[in-house]
């Protein structure tokens, strides 16, 4: 056989392969796996999905959107929640390993809740106080207009697109050594309940049993608290949207999974849980 | 009615009036029971809290320290006649890397490569990151040189190795200097600038191929060259992204010999010993991600520009040689010390090159991926096939010189020293440096999980045929038989590669 001839049989044959393995079908089992903040949303609509289509198992699990990323890249999970939009090293990684950009899907929106002890008898706070009180400069709750006692910081691990978000959009610096660091937001709440002069972060969903504090802008502007309007309005200043990526676009079951989760039934649910819809 | 009312009333709050004494004592009696050991509990909960403080600081400690690396094991068949043995299994990378960031925003790397005869720093830089606008990074050190093909991971190349023209132009990939790089967080631009020594891993033979550039941790000379990049990536919608960029290399080497020819051969110019001969080149570079039922990669390089290549300027002095004469009729005795020294002097040349490399390359869901490549080399672009072997510099003759010096004399023995200058001045005839090779490489890799991947490539290069008249040969081997055989490069000669390889990362 001549060499020309070799070569097309052998480029014909990977062809074939490739059609091949292309056309196989889709697995019905999804994984997803990510942030905390998106966890109990994510794990309702897993749990909803199942029951009208029993054929399909949806695994949820959290561990933070850093972890949901690298799980991703890594060939670990179908599907990755994050509280924050992907780096651009982390879609480098992507490219390289499966010469994809990644598919961002925005599925809801969030207001990052400051949550303050009940009996706190602070109200609102401005950025520019959150910032000086997690990156350590404001120590005392009376500076802040509070009792004289020291201010307890509670926050998330460096997994967190929490952390990384609040970070970049409210502390704009590094965390004070003395911000305890806790694995989830359930975590930070039931912290904050416990203490009187505890102050945390997290998702709106999850504020229950402490106080939801009033954010504003700045000195002049007023403060509110996260709700459907003042995040769709964009006066609440601590809002962000919540993705799920995939590594290519969505096809077979998953498309069914992620178009039901933008459609009316899974948006509704976006709402029930204390999040706020994308539609 | 109403009194039933009443008496019950009157019996509940007697009942209160009477147990709420014995409850109330009971109630003291339970706390003061509880609280020593609510104060046990407290303090042992302070003394783990203390202790977790200990542990969390020790673990920020080694958080600080991030360790990877992968080792590739191989099994390959060569099909060319002059390999042998024609298979054997290699290590063919064992590289463990180790980042120390020991404050926020710098690190240190370090990745050697271990093989079993052999043990080689491959990078070792230290980096600091601009805290500010988080744009600015500096590194010093040894690190990649700035090139797509060079800074994709050698574990996660889809046809196993870089392509010819990068191996060629940037040889062992990483080289010593500093580089500034220019990452805007919120633009996708990415801009590098580094200055090197500029001759890590070059070959640079003298008359008895032993190569002048040996020491792999400083410079062959004083030049340092300059090299620059840029890309930007652009999205494409829901469908993918395109990435565009360029390089340049501008960078000079020191001349060994007076004399320059150009890629044809011919004499260029005179220069001075140790004047900068450049090395120039530029390269556009594109990455199209599309898509489409999984991951689809065309992209591709193309570089064209000039590379010099000094020549040598050797000189070998033989031990002295005695010898002495006899005159009977003059009675005179004449004792000769005798010294060669041999000269060997060949031109320094400039090459024009040009090459590309392509890459098509299909994901398949998580855990397959198939490769086509096909590059191409040119190492002397203004050189076709028919010229080779043809087109030369004719060097003038060799002239020997002798110095004769009479060093001692007493009374009838006379000594003298001689001292016999060679210079041999080589020509250079173009041939298999000049040859150019395209290749064509075909891989299946199989990610069997996110530490293990298995790949099966075939690498078929084609060398450029030459005319029948340059007679373009290769260096003798031993054929089937032991007969000592040539590669003929008029034909095309079978040099494929089939490769099995094993890749554990971590």
């Amino acid at each position: 056989m001549k060499r020309s001839n070799k070569i097309k049989t052998i480029a014909g044959v990977i062809l074939l392969a490739v059609i091949a393995f292309a056309f196989m079908a889709a697995p019905k089992k999804i994984t997803v796996k990510g942030s905390d903040t998106l966890v109990i949303l994510a794990q309702k609509w897993a749990e909803v999905y199942m029951k009208s289509h029993p054929e399909v198992a949806i695994q949820v699990t959290g561990g933070g959107s850093g972890t949901g990323i690298s799980a991703l890249i890594n060939g670990a999970t179908d599907i990755c929640n994050a509280s924050r939009p992907m780096k651009q090293s982390e879609i480098d990684k992507l490219k390289e390993r499966y010469g994809s950009l990644g598919v961002e899907i925005r599925c809801a929106k969030d207001g990052i809740t400051v949550y303050l002890n009940e009996s706190n008898p602070v109200k609102e706070l401005s950025i520019k106080q959150l910032s000086g009180i997690y990156s350590g400069k404001i120590k005392n709750w009376k500076e802040v207009g509070g009792p004289d006692e020291a201010i307890k910081l509670y926050g998330r691990e460096n997994s967190s697109g929490t952390y990384v978000f609040f970070q970049e959009n409210v502390v704009k610096g590094d965390y004070a050594a003395s911000c305890q660091t806790l694995p989830g937001t359930a975590a930070v709440v039931n912290a904050v309940k416990n203490d009187k002069y505890g102050i945390g972060y997290g998702g709106a969903a999850y504020s229950k049993g402490v106080k939801q504090c009033l954010v504003k802008k700045d000195d002049k502007t007023p403060a509110y608290t996260p709700s459907a309007e003042t995040i769709k309005n964009g006066t609440y200043p601590i809002s962000r949207y919540l993705y799920m990526y995939l590594r290519n676009r969505p096809t077979g079951e998953m498309k069914n999974y992620i178009d039901w989760i933008l459609g009316p039934e899974g948006q509704k649910l976006v709402v029930d849980q204390g999040y706020f819809p994308v539609r | 009615m109403n009194m039933k009312k009443i008496s019950l009333s009157i019996l509940s709050l007697g009942l209160l009036v009477f147990l709420a004494p014995a409850q109330s004592a009971k109630a003291q009696s339970a706390t003061d029971t509880l609280a020593p050991q609510v104060t046990t509990l407290r303090d042992k909960i302070s003394g783990v809290e203390e202790r977790l403080a200990t542990a969390e600081g020790s673990l920020d400690k080694l958080t600080k320290i991030k360790l990877s690396g992968y080792i590739q094991a191989q099994w390959q068949h060569f099909e060319a006649a002059n390999v042998f043995p024609s298979n054997y299994v290699t290590i063919r990378r064992a590289r463990f890397k180790l980042q120390y960031e020991p404050a926020k925003g710098v690190a240190l790397v370090l990745q050697p490569d271990f093989q079993p005869s052999n043990f080689v720093i491959k990078e070792a830089y230290a980096r600091i990151n601009e805290p500010w606008l988080k744009t600015f990074s500096l590194w010093v050190g040894k690190f990649n040189r700035l090139n797509y093909e060079v800074e994709y991971s050698s574990s996660d190349l889809e046809a196993l190795e870089r392509s010819r023209i990068i191996t060629t132009l940037y040889p062992g990939e990483y080289a010593i200097g500093a580089k500034l790089e220019v990452t805007p967080p919120s633009i996708p631009l990415k801009f590098q600038l580094a200055l090197f020594n500029g001759n890590d891993g070059q070959v640079i033979p003298d008359a008895t191929g032993v190569n002048q550039n040996a020491a792999d941790n400083k410079d062959f000379d004083n030049y340092k060259d300059l090299m620059g990049r840029l890309t930007y990536a652009f999205k494409l919608g829901r469908w993918g992204g395109l990435t565009l960029g360029a390089h340049g290399y501008y960078g000079r080497v020191r001349a060994t010999t007076d004399t320059l020819l150009k890629s044809d051969y011919t004499k260029d110019k005179a220069v001075g010993i140790g004047s900068a001969l450049s090395r120039n080149w530029a390269g556009v570079e594109a990455q199209l991600f599309i898509d489409v039922l999984g991951g689809l990669v065309l992209k591709g390089e193309y570089i064209m520009g000039v590379n010099a290549f000094p020549g040598f300027n050797s000189t070998v002095t033989s031990s002295p040689v005695f010898t002495q004469s006899i005159n009977a009729t003059k009675d005179t005795v004449t004792q000769t010390y005798t010294v060669s020294k041999t000269t060997s002097i060949a031109p320094n040349i400039r090459r024009n090159f040009s090459g590309f490399y392509v890459y098509l390359v299909k994901n398949i869901g998580k855990r397959n991926q198939f490769t086509i490549r096909y590059d191409k080399f040119d190492p002397n672009s203004k050189l076709g096939g028919g010229d080779l072997g043809i087109k030369a510099y004719k060097a003038g003759s060799t002239k020997t010189t002798t110095d004769k010096n009479i060093i001692g004399a007493a009374g009838n023995v006379l000594v003298t020293k001689n001292v016999n200058t060679t210079v041999v001045n080589n020509s250079l005839t173009s041939g298999t440096a000049d040859l150019a090779y395209s290749q064509i490489s075909l891989c299946w890799s199989y990610y069997f999980d996110d530490n293990i991947k298995i790949s099966l490539n075939y690498d078929i290069p084609m060398n450029e045929k030459v005319g029948t008249a340059g007679k373009v040969m290769s260096g003798s081997y031993a054929a089937p038989g032991g007969i000592a055989s040539k590669y003929d490069y008029s034909n095309l000669i079978k040099q494929n590669i089939l490769t099995l390889r094993l890749q554990a990362k971590f």
